[in-house]
């Protein structure tokens, strides 16, 4: 398997990023909604700290991500109704704006409420906007709301992937899985667009 | 016993206690500053009072004598100066008030050091600091800095204690507009 993508199916480096990246945001969504199981003050202040630092990491990876894949070739097309590949590339380019957005919610939201902010012990960032309790909850509410709407398109993006794996057996799936190898099967594949 | 009379006459000023004086509330400043995350953070008491007793040329009767409500502390984030008066902290309501009285001041080059002791949430320990008086008209200012190890008192212990988290020397800033007595 090559670090690029070709035309059967995806890179190594494009797995790496939609993985990890899944698996974070997903970890550290569910982190995030359980900050108050906190048995201690310090301990909350602890795992915010850490709940921020995996927040920024996946800032970071997303925009490498987006940058690698500028650069990157792009699997074929599987045969499927036009309104099928328009609805995923919406739902795509929504899920690329949602990761980017998650994490820089929580960062105006660290900010308006005038917390440091500090990448696992090692380095701090400036704030994004002023310390300003009125927007505390509104910054709040936006960066969980974010979480769950990004949920809500996950489940278009994974039900499609299993309808497209289960029903069509195609390689949209297994194109994109750690260890998966494309069906060696031509009836499967078809011409794109 | 004339020329006995004179040199005690010359020497008297000497011998004089160092001028007291009485602190200008509204111009003076008592804070510190400690990081919290990799993150400088200041606060200040605006509540104190310090009894100033000081000549730059007679350190020996020099004395300060500052007393600080501790419940007066404002450091501009709400969880903290939450935090700041209970037990894990400085614990106001078993120890109200902090305490520091000078023992001694001496020279250090050019600076000149205040030793002292520090009372602070039931635990005294010697502080020193750095003094840096300046006269003006029949008053003064003064300038004294230093630093306090939280934990030397248990300020934050605990879950607290974490210095990579809270830093452990808190830095005392203080500035007084004096006014002679």
């Amino acid at each position: 398997m090559s670090l690029r993508s070709n035309d059967r199916q995806w890179g190594s480096v494009a797995k790496f990023f939609h993985w990890v990246i899944a698996l974070a945001i997903l970890g550290n969504g569910t982190f995030g909604l359980l900050m108050d199981l906190a048995q201690s003050p310090m301990q909350k202040i602890n795992w915010l700290a850490l709940h921020k630092s995996i927040g920024l990491t996946v800032l970071a990876l997303v925009l490498l991500r987006v940058l690698w894949r500028l650069r990157d070739r792009r699997p074929q097309e599987e045969p499927a109704p036009r309104w099928q590949q328009w609805a995923a590339r919406a739902v795509h380019g929504v899920l690329y704006v949602l990761i980017v957005a998650l994490p820089l919610s929580g960062w105006w939201f660290n900010s308006v409420t005038g917390k440091p902010l500090q990448w696992f012990k090692l380095f701090n960032l400036p704030a994004l906007a002023a310390k300003n309790d009125d927007l505390r909850h509104l910054a709040g509410t936006t960066h969980e709301y974010l979480f769950w709407f990004l949920l809500l398109v996950l489940v278009a993006h994974v039900g499609a992937a299993l309808k497209h794996h289960v029903f069509d057996r195609d390689n949209v799936l297994r194109r994109m899985l750690p260890f998966g190898r494309p069906r060696n099967d031509a009836t499967t594949r078809g011409e794109s667009r | 016993m004339k020329r006995l009379a004179t040199l005690l006459a010359l020497a008297l000023p000497f011998a004089a206690t160092a001028a007291d004086y009485t602190v200008q509330p509204a111009a003076s400043t008592l804070g510190f500053s400690d990081t919290f995350q990799g993150e400088a953070f200041n606060g200040h008491f605006g509540q104190w009072t310090a009894a100033i007793s000081y000549d730059a040329a007679n350190l020996a009767t020099s004395k300060f004598d500052v007393e600080v409500a501790l419940a007066s502390v404002k450091t501009g984030d709400k969880d903290r100066d939450g935090a700041l008066p209970g037990s894990d902290f400085f614990d106001i309501a078993k120890f109200p008030k902090a305490h520091f009285v000078s023992t001694g001041f001496h020279q250090s080059g050019a600076l000149v050091i205040a030793d002292g002791n520090l009372t602070l949430r039931g635990v005294t320990k010697p502080v020193s600091l750095n003094v840096t008086f300046k006269p003006q008209g029949k008053g003064a200012t003064l300038d004294v800095t230093g630093t306090v190890k939280r934990l030397d008192f248990g300020v934050g212990g605990g879950d607290y204690a974490d210095t990579s988290v809270i830093g452990a020397d808190v830095k005392i800033t203080a500035h007084l507009q004096l006014a002679p007595k």
